[in-house]
């Protein structure tokens, strides 16, 4: 049996990140993932806070010619079952995902937790991964580790492309979020007397503000500390700016 | 969120799970992590969409395997998987084993 882990971060809300993920696919980069079905979805009978989703993914993908010929398999169509738990009072997202195909020689565990990030809850994610991969087959020992090693290494050019093609959703989802915070400003302007959902409206609208408040924030950090940069680069030079040029009058006056 | 939607395992359910889809999303982001419902609505559209996967699964040949995955992880406990008991075992038999002869 072979681990692996991982740990990063999303610049964006757990919410967000949260309600992304029901989008995650297709992505343009993790384009081994061919479908995505929801199976079974149910709020816990326990505690209404819960939603439990059991998801089924289809993925196609090149698997190495001497694995297909040893579980003598002719397609490369693969299933993975995907059951997750959110639960939106603790603001977390678990999902747990095993293979079914292939499942009696190879079998990948994996665990995925998404979670406010602890030094900045409000605004990044916390995302924690963990998977555990075994290839069962008694005798054949070198073969299994062999083969669990091929997995491993695609495991993480997986894990690579699966962050690099989530960030992708995620960054357009939140520039949709946007434009319809933009509409929903306009249509306020507009029919002021139209009967909907002010509360949201005006929640979607000091989010928006705050947004933007944040990227003038940013912004001005950003080109106050460049301004900085450039002073200080300036003023390290000023001296012989100043020889240089009065060299140059110098020079030029005789 | 008019997001682009990932298509169904069956072509024939694609249609309906966007439906779906459509309809979950708008719940989940505006109701549910809201606290402003605590129903899982949508019952009209997941009716459809899983009608037509659950006679997909078992025309495509997937159920069994997806039974024998449901029974080794269920659903309701948010599938935490018994192999990794089985694995805690052997080590405990071993662990115990060990500190028998010691």
């Amino acid at each position: 049996m072979k681990l692996f882990q991982n740990t990063s971060n999303f610049e964006y809300p757990w919410e967000q990140v949260s309600t992304a993920n029901w989008n995650k696919y297709p992505n343009e980069v993790s384009t081994h993932v061919i479908a995505v079905d929801v199976l079974r979805r149910e709020l816990s009978k326990t505690d209404p806070n819960v939603l439990i989703t059991e998801r089924l993914i289809t993925v196609k993908q090149g698997v190495p010619k001497w694995i297909m010929y040893l579980i003598g398999a002719g397609d490369n169509t693969s299933y993975v079952r995907e059951v997750s738990t959110v639960n939106k009072k603790d603001k977390t997202l678990v999902l747990k995902s095993c293979n079914l195909t292939m499942c009696n020689i190879l079998k990948v565990f994996e665990t995925v937790k998404y979670s406010p990030h602890p030094m900045d809850p409000i605004n990044k994610t916390l995302f924690e991964q963990e998977a555990q991969i075994t290839a069962y087959g008694g005798s054949l020992g070198r073969i299994c580790s062999k083969m669990e090693d091929w997995s491993i290494n695609r495991f993480c050019e997986n894990a690579k492309k699966g962050k690099i093609g989530f960030e992708s959703v995620l960054k357009e989802f939140h520039e949709k979020l946007k434009s319809k915070v933009d509409d929903l400003d306009l249509d306020l302007d507009l029919d002021l007397d139209l009967d909907f959902d002010l509360s949201s409206t005006s929640n979607l609208i000091v989010n928006k503000m705050n947004d933007a408040m944040e990227d003038v924030k940013s912004t001005a950090t950003s080109m106050f500390k460049e301004t900085e940069k450039k002073c200080s680069i300036l003023s390290d030079y000023y001296d012989l700016f100043i020889d240089t040029f009065e060299k140059d009058l110098h020079q030029q006056k005789n | 969120m008019g997001n682009i939607m990932s298509s169904s395992f069956a072509p024939e359910c694609t249609e309906l799970k966007t439906k779906y889809d459509d309809c979950f999303n708008e719940w989940y982001s505006e109701k549910f992590l809201k606290g402003k419902s605590v129903e899982n609505e949508c019952s009209k559209e997941w009716y459809a969409y899983s009608t037509c996967i659950d006679a997909a699964l078992v025309k495509q040949g997937i159920k069994p395997a997806l039974d024998e995955a449901r029974k080794e992880a269920p659903f309701e406990n948010g599938a935490s998987c018994k192999v990794l008991k089985k694995v805690r075992t052997n080590i405990d038999i071993e662990l115990g084993a060990f500190i028998i002869i010691k």
